[in-house]
């Protein structure tokens, strides 16, 4: 019973070695397949448990969890500090894409980062949780999206309506 | 306290603010993708053309003011 709280979270399981955890969230896992075929030492489907964290070093761990496109697998350093300051090239870290298991205090450090997109000769789409000031107003967006003019040329400023396009506007 | 009770909605840390007549500045946690140029950041503070006459789009220059 001890070991199953060890190795258990909300919505799937976790493994542990030295210097990080693993989070496996079976509903979220579309098959892609990175995971085995890059490291069946440690990702084997056919065996149980399936997951064994001393099969390779924890750099190729990091490396191939990675690769894993959606939230079914990610990682954190079980130091705390490090969390923190982590690069975004560590796409499955999860400061990035799972933050509900970082403790309450890291999550008000490290609220999901605001998407910022610049389109190709096109707008800025933003995404996220932030607040937006223009002309005197000021408005708190939760989990929004707004996409601003970066041509000049919109009639509804700060606002992209299409124009950049009319008038041929292009990133150099 | 309860991990309930400290949950509560947190205020936005990010800020997007359109200047009068210059530029977007953004400031806070994100992440920024130039999908052009394929690009990607995560300054804590970044100024971005929103006149379309910047020479280091998607920056601003300050070409505004010209």
């Amino acid at each position: 019973m001890m070991e199953r709280e060890k190795t258990s979270f909300s919505g799937g399981r976790k493994y542990s070695n030295d210097e990080i955890t693993v989070y496996w969230k079976p509903d979220a896992c579309v098959h892609a397949s990175y995971c085995y075929r890059e490291l069946i030492e440690v990702f084997d489907p056919g065996r149980r448990p399936w997951v064994d964290i001393k099969g390779a070093e924890t750099e190729r761990i990091i490396e191939v969890v990675n690769m894993c496109p959606t939230e079914a697998l990610t990682w954190k350093w079980n130091d705390e500090k490090k969390n923190k300051d982590i690069s975004i090239d560590q796409t499955n870290h999860i400061k990035f894409r799972r933050p509900e298991l970082m403790s309450t205090d890291e999550q008000e450090i490290q609220e999901n980062p605001v998407s910022i997109k610049i389109m190709i000769d096109g707008p800025v789409v933003i995404k996220g949780d932030f607040t937006f000031q223009y002309s005197g107003n000021k408005k708190e967006i939760k989990e929004g999206i707004i996409s601003l003019c970066r041509c000049g040329a919109s009639y509804h400023l700060p606002f992209c309506d299409g124009t950049h396009r009319k008038i041929g506007f292009e990133d150099k | 306290m309860t991990d309930m009770e400290s949950n509560e909605i947190k205020k936005p840390l990010t800020i997007v603010e359109v200047i009068d007549g210059g530029p977007l500045k953004i400031t806070g946690n994100i992440i920024l993708k130039d999908l052009k140029k394929d690009i990607t950041d995560n300054p804590s503070e970044v100024f971005l053309c929103r006149c379309g006459h910047s020479g280091n789009k998607p920056y601003c220059d300050n070409s505004h003011k010209c």
